[in-house]
């Protein structure tokens, strides 16, 4: 569904290329997690696969970066933006200011698609109600929490069903039952074919929804695989991405002997309990 | 969101905003177009006034007018009333200070006007939600992106303040003191200015990113959420009150009126 091969960009009087032969591939309906360090230029990724680099970026920008079949950067960034739907980092700047209420908020998009009226009602209400938003429907998006902006803002993009998602952050101001309610989401429209991206430094979240990993250092992307492979991989504190806290016990368990060092190490919380379990009762 | 809307259930509210906006317009014509004072007093006594108790918004509206008028209109009234360079038809005098018909007649003539208009705008406001207004501008062929600059401009006072609060805590946890003087007061505001318009323009990058993603400005003619009723008995309203002020106008232009 999503295809980069070899991108590259460097930001205008950047010194440096930001991403550079950058490949990756995404299937169809499945989630795609990204993780790497601060500044590895995940966002500037994010971006270029919602088609908004480098059409609204000044730069050099090399390489194909593909979308359900059509290249993005021949294209529009309409046509991009029926195909990608982008939810950036700050919840407080995804608000239009243009509308008074959340209920018209959400609509926004849809509005500027032209979508029916009757269509349009229906749509706000269904994601509403799957967001836990519909207490909050008349109230001013300017008035709202951080972590209800951000459902909002979330919101207000899966409102307009595009077939590919690319969420930078979503959860980052969102508590966990929050964080657990967009995820669901996220697992729900999986099923339904979207394709997810998501920017996220929570690796055990990652671990428990996504289908594969994408680290990304140095502007390329250094490993790919299942969550399991490569939340195990020992390189993965030298490319700035944190172990899930699972890992780290079991690590730390491996150098005080408690855990054979043929025991793959485990990620998740179930995957840990068993290796935690059976060696606890061998012991 | 900043704004002077108060939710009443009342027929003023629920004519289309754009009715009421040309009603408004009709009045600041008139009003300056007519020479005499009694006609702008008229207006305000026999519709403006009305239409806001109507309206259940006439307690709001005599506060904003005892805040906001009312002192313009005494100034108006000692300046113009008391030294009224041309009037010579004197009713009192003390010193300098001459109590003159003249003067009397010239500052009822302004302050009429100024409260048809700061009046009218005002019941306009109190009864008229932003957001129909600009669904009911919208409707009737105005630009979306003009419209989006309007309700934006009335949302980001507030998004300002937000930010200057946070902008100011952070600095006083690094050791700023806003308490004090005018002086020192003034000086605590100078730091303030440069993170906040900076952000603010870092801002409007991912705003429009953001915008973009939601396909702002992709079709000339996007559909709306809301409607606003427009009733043919208003629309014919809307023809009569813009030709009565023409009327108006020409019969003040051809001398009729004077």
């Amino acid at each position: 569904m999503i295809e980069l091969r070899d991108v590259a960009f460097a930001y205008e009087d950047a010194p440096a290329f930001t991403l550079a032969h950058l490949d990756l591939d995404v299937a169809a309906g499945t989630i795609m997690g990204i993780v790497g360090a601060s500044g590895s230029g995940k966002t500037t990724l994010a971006k270029i696969i919602a088609g908004f680099i480098p059409s609204t970026e000044g730069g050099t920008y090399r390489g194909t970066a593909s979308v359900a079949g059509a290249v993005l950067s021949e294209g529009t960034l309409t046509e991009a933006v029926d195909v990608v739907g982008l939810v950036t980092q700050n919840p407080f700047n995804q608000i239009s200011g243009a509308r008074f209420t959340v209920r018209e908020e959400l609509a926004f998009g849809l509005e500027n698609r032209s979508v029916e009226r009757s269509q349009m009602i229906e749509r706000v209400n269904t994601v509403a109600a799957t967001l836990g938003l519909t207490p909050l429907l008349d109230r001013s998006p300017y008035a709202l929490s951080g972590g209800q902006m951000q459902l909002v803002a979330i919101a207000s993009m899966v409102v307009m069903a595009p077939p590919v998602l690319v969420l930078d952050e979503p959860t980052s101001q969102l508590d966990p039952a929050g964080t657990r309610l967009v995820y669901d989401v996220l697992g729900r429209l999986s099923e339904g074919g979207t394709t997810i991206v998501i920017i996220e430094h929570k690796t055990e979240l990652l671990h428990e929804h996504c289908d594969a990993i994408a680290v990304l250092a140095g502007g390329r992307i250094v490993s790919t695989g299942t969550p399991a492979s490569v939340f195990a991989d020992d390189r993965l504190s030298t490319w700035g991405v944190g172990q899930t806290r699972i890992t780290q016990a079991a690590r730390e368990a491996r150098t005080r002997g408690l855990l054979p060092a043929t025991e793959p190490l485990p990620v998740g919380v179930s995957d840990g309990a068993a290796v935690f379990g059976t060696n606890g009762e061998t012991r | 969101m900043t704004t002077l809307y108060l939710e009443r259930a009342s027929a003023v509210h629920r004519l289309n905003p754009v009715t009421k906006l040309v009603a408004l317009l009709a009045i600041i014509a008139i009003v300056f177009a007519v020479p005499q004072w009694w006609v702008p007093l008229g207006i305000v006594v026999f519709v403006v006034v009305p239409a806001a108790v109507l309206a259940r918004v006439g307690g709001r509206l005599l506060r904003l007018f005892l805040i906001l008028l009312l002192p313009l209109l005494v100034v108006l009234f000692i300046v113009q009333g008391f030294f009224f360079p041309d009037g010579t038809t004197v009713l009192w005098q003390w010193g300098p200070a001459r109590l003159t018909v003249e003067g009397l007649v010239f500052s009822l003539t302004i302050g009429s006007r100024l409260s048809a208009l700061v009046l009218g705008s005002l019941v306009f406001v109190l009864t008229t939600h932003p957001a129909r207004l600009m669904t009911s501008l919208t409707q009737a062929g105005m630009s979306a992106k003009i419209a989006y600059v309007i309700s934006a401009s009335l949302q980001i006072i507030p998004a300002f303040q937000e930010r200057a609060r946070s902008i100011l805590l952070a600095q006083q946890a690094r050791g700023l003191e806003i308490a004090g003087g005018p002086l020192r007061r003034a000086r605590a505001l100078l730091p303030l200015i440069a993170p906040l318009v900076l952000g603010m323009i870092t801002d409007v990058d991912e705003r429009s990113t953001a915008m973009e993603a939601r396909a702002f400005g992709a079709t000339p003619r996007p559909t709306s959420l809301t409607v606003v009723d427009d009733p043919l008995s208003e629309r014919i309203g809307r023809w009569l009150l813009a030709a009565t002020a023409a009327a108006v106008i020409v019969l003040v232009v051809v001398g009729v009126i004077a």
